[in-house]
């Protein structure tokens, strides 16, 4: 099955935060995705991994959480019992306890806008393209595609070394 | 319920992106992104955060929604729109019979060309070239910098080249903070194998994304440039056929940039001369380059001169007239080109064409039909000392925010309390209108329709998102009734009779040469818009200038020989430091939209001035302290943030929220621009409580104002 995350460009992100700021206007003035700055030189978004081995869909005790055919992992919020359990075991401190609902809440992958055939929010907007949406795999092979062809167009740019004494 | 997608232009910056606003019943329910307009200054529909927080201003809570009227200074009462408009146009037609000259019209890069066209219409047929606009305070040095070497003062390119290009060299840009959506381009462009310079006195985030980088003290521009220039003649990297065929005045930057040598170049921007060689070397030799400069070029006593030698750079290199080449200084409001191009100038009439020439001021005289002054006229900064010397008298202010954006903020406001009429056209209340006699409840841009120019000089349209709330109600309409009640009825355009935007962008086609195929149909038809310029209605338009000569009389692009000027004040014993001003990348100029959008605020809460750790550690300051800022001109308080981003010796402050109290007023000579980048301070540790107390006589961005309901 092919597992659509959002994959996240660390050498593109200049830090605007319009991920934060679209995030929030879709999820009820939440943002589900936050941007990291590093000793001033460089920042990073991130978001929830949808991991392939989820701890936190592992160890939910309500099965609140759970898988969608994108493979995004979702919280039904009528299940979830805000035990923070989920957000114990996440590597990533990703889920966040709603304090007004008293439950769970974490990316779902813009789930109200895929449903709509639309890119989740963060990675439409983001300006760079730090943010991408789509096959992991797929994006992978794009990546390696482009890294194949800036090689080939710097050989073909190269000085030829000279036979010398030959 | 009716669900519609409107599409519209963002109303924030010179990157003119466009987006949808779904609708139901014209109330604004979202935005959507525009991934499916093909040929948009934002591919794929890319917005910012502030593009993406579109929504939230027009819902402020303190939104005009009626006319209001001065009791006192800050204390209004409301009243209906026929007094509103009697009040005023009485007023100016006294003026207008006494001396014209007395009175200071504003025009706005936050609104469409249309009301700009008609506010300089309005100040003209009144007998003034009295108008002006905050094109004064960002690019006025660009539009007279690059009108001397090329003949045009507008960007010569479009995104496409900068993508395309080999090297993008930006100077005084903090590209990635200030147009992020068009910093996309830059980073394409760098994937594909491009090299980035950034020449900054801080290492902003554009920085992160620079091959070269040359951290040069505020205000050396022109040394740091002539020492680019000096190595590219030295070491015959030139295109030399190019300027043998197209420039004249080889010669003397010759001889100008002599003395230029790398280490001398050192000793006065601190930028170490192998890198200085080392970017000369890379701009020359990429074959394709772009140069793109913003205001920390221009915003100098010599700001019309870096513009001239960024613009001669760009010329020597033959990076003028082709694909993925061109000088692109990037405009910071959505609509500065535009306003710049519909004539809210005070030396020109729509499309760049000079009031003291007599051929085209009779061409508006009988296209007007009334009498026109050959005079120039008082720009913005001018305009405040002329309030002091009893010269001017009134004010029409429509959506600018002097307080806040003009230098030297203290002297403005002195000089707004000694004005004896005051109008001021806005969405919000700002601090500006606290000194009004009548204020106009306007709606706001996505309130309204009308063409829009983008830095690229691309013109748009931008259909109506949202209904205004109250009374408010369009610029073009308040301009229309205010001139029709002084007594401009003629037929056509010799009147202020409009029934809608579309009208008054016939009128702008007629008389304005670039703008001449630019009709409101072609415009509808096609979202992407067109490149102005576009001499007829089968026009495509044009994406590049100069492919085949410069707008210049001789065609030539005229190079500049420049000696070296530093700033026009500089550290001494009293004020050691140098303070330069920076912002944001959510807060956007003076604040009035991005402090009304929550989303924003959360984000970009407050100011901080950054120090260097040594300065820092010397005067006892750490991150979060409170300090007070100083210059000759006033006091601002703000916290620290300590940080090797800024060179030592140097402070850098965020203007956004009023520290334009402590910029130099002084003027560039041609440009009129005032120097807000560049000038003495020293700073102080200070207890919270001092820094409470030293705020209130900051201008504040949200002003609290008393309205008495009529």
């Amino acid at each position: 099955m092919a597992r659509k995350t959002i994959f996240i460009d660390f050498s593109k992100c200049i830090e605007c935060r319009a991920c934060e700021v679209a995030c929030e206007r879709e999820h009820n003035g939440r943002a589900l995705i936050n941007v990291f700055e590093w000793e001033e030189m460089a920042a990073m978004a991130l978001n929830c991994r949808h991991c392939e081995n989820a701890p936190c869909v592992e160890i939910c005790p309500t099965k609140a959480l759970y898988r969608d055919e994108d493979g995004a992992v979702l919280l039904s919020p009528q299940k979830c019992i805000g035990c923070l359990m989920c957000g114990i075991v996440c590597p990533f401190g990703v889920p966040q306890l709603d304090a007004l609902d008293r439950i769970m809440m974490k990316c779902d992958l813009c789930a109200h806008r895929r449903a709509e055939g639309k890119l989740p929010a963060c990675a439409e907007t983001c300006p760079t393209d730090a943010l991408l949406f789509g096959d992991f795999n797929e994006i992978q092979r794009m990546r390696r595609k482009a890294f194949t062809e800036k090689a080939i167009e710097k050989a073909k740019k190269a000085e030829r070394i000279p036979f010398m004494g030959l | 319920m009716e669900e519609k997608l409107v599409p519209v232009v963002c109303p924030y910056c010179g990157v003119g992106c466009r987006l949808y606003i779904k609708t139901v019943d014209g109330h604004p329910q979202g935005i959507e992104y525009a991934d499916d307009i093909p040929g948009i200054s934002n591919e794929k529909g890319k917005l910012c955060p502030k593009g993406n927080a579109v929504l939230e201003y027009l819902l402020a809570k303190d939104r005009l929604k009626k006319p209001l009227k001065a009791t006192e200074q800050g204390k209004f009462v409301e009243i209906s729109w026929s007094e509103a408009i009697k009040e005023v146009t009485e007023r100016l037609r006294a003026y207008s019979k006494d001396d014209p000259n007395a009175m200071m019209f504003f025009g706005s890069a936050k609104t469409f060309n249309e009301p700009n066209y008609l506010i300089q219409k309005l100040a003209r047929m009144l007998g003034t070239n009295n108008v002006d606009h905050c094109a004064r305070l960002c690019h006025s040095s660009t539009v007279t910098g690059l009108k001397a070497v090329f003949g045009a003062g507008a960007m010569t390119n479009t995104y496409k080249d900068i993508e395309e290009a080999n090297v993008i060299f930006i100077i005084g840009h903090n590209y990635a903070e200030t147009h992020p959506v068009g910093f996309r381009y830059v980073i394409k462009a760098k994937e594909r194998g491009a090299k980035v310079i950034v020449a900054d006195p801080r290492f902003t985030r554009t920085a992160w994304f620079a091959d070269i980088f040359l951290q040069h003290y505020p205000g050396t521009d022109i040394a740091l440039l002539n020492g680019m220039m000096h190595v590219i003649i030295k070491e015959n990297l030139y295109d030399s056929d190019f300027v043998r065929r197209r420039c004249v005045g080889f010669d003397d930057l010759v001889k100008a940039v002599e003395k230029f040598t790398p280490e001398y170049v050192e000793k006065i921007t601190g930028v170490p001369a192998e890198l200085i060689v080392q970017a000369a070397r890379t701009f020359a030799t990429a074959g394709k380059g772009v140069i793109t400069w913003a205001m920390g070029l221009t915003q100098h006593t010599h700001g019309h001169d870096n513009v001239r030698l960024a613009a001669t750079l760009s010329a020597i290199c033959g990076y003028q007239g082709r694909e993925g080449c061109g000088a692109a200084p990037m405009r910071g409001q959505n609509n500065v080109q535009g306003a710049c191009d519909v004539g809210v100038l005070p030396n020109v009439f729509p499309g760049y064409q000079a009031v003291t020439d007599p051929e085209r001021r009779k061409f508006f005289e009988e296209f007007w039909g009334v009498e026109l002054s050959g005079e120039i006229g008082l720009t913005i900064i001018e305009a405040a000392h002329a309030i002091d010397k009893g010269k001017v008298k009134a004010y029409y202010v429509m959506g600018e925010n002097p307080v806040i954006s003009d230098a030297n903020a203290n002297h403005v406001i002195k000089a707004l309390q000694k004005l004896e009429f005051m109008v001021v056209q806005d969405i919000v209340p700002t601090p500006t209108m606290e000194f009004a006699d009548i204020v106009l409840p306007a709606a706001a841009m996505l309130e309204n329709e009308g063409s829009i120019t983008n830095t690229e000089r691309r013109v748009q349209w931008s259909f109506q998102g949202a209904k205004p709330p109250g009374e408010a109600r369009p610029d073009w309409w308040i301009l229309s009734e205010v001139g029709k009640a002084i007594g401009f009825t003629g037929d056509g355009a010799r009147g202020f009779n409009y029934a809608g935007p579309e009208d008054v962008l016939r009128e702008i086609n007629a008389c304005t040469p670039q703008y001449r195929g630019i009709t409101p149909e072609r415009l509808k038809a096609n979202l992407a818009g067109i490149h102005w310029p576009c001499p007829s209605e089968d026009h495509p338009g044009t994406r590049f200038l100069y492919k085949d000569r410069f707008l210049t009389p001789d065609g030539k692009a005229h190079l500049a020989a420049v000696d070296y000027r530093g700033p026009a004040e500089l550290p001494d014993e009293e004020y050691p430091f140098l303070l330069t001003t920076h912002r944001y990348v959510g807060q956007y100029h003076t604040a009035t939209m991005t402090m009304r959008s929550e989303a924003l605020k959360k984000r970009w809460s407050e100011p901080l001035a950054e120090i260097h750790p040594e300065d820092a550690a010397r005067l006892g300051i750490k991150t979060g302290d409170w300090i007070k800022v100083e210059t000759r001109r006033g006091v601002y308080p703000i916290r620290a943030k300590v940080t090797r981003a800024v060179k030592k010796g140097v402070i850098a402050v965020p203007w956004h929220w009023g520290a334009n109290v402590l910029t130099n007023d002084a003027l560039d000579p041609v440009s009129k621009i005032p120097e807000t980048k560049a000038c003495a301070c020293r700073v102080a540790k200070i207890s919270e409580e001092e820094a409470r107390k030293l705020m209130e006589a900051v201008p504040k961005v949200i002003p609290k104002f008393e309205v008495v309901e009529g």
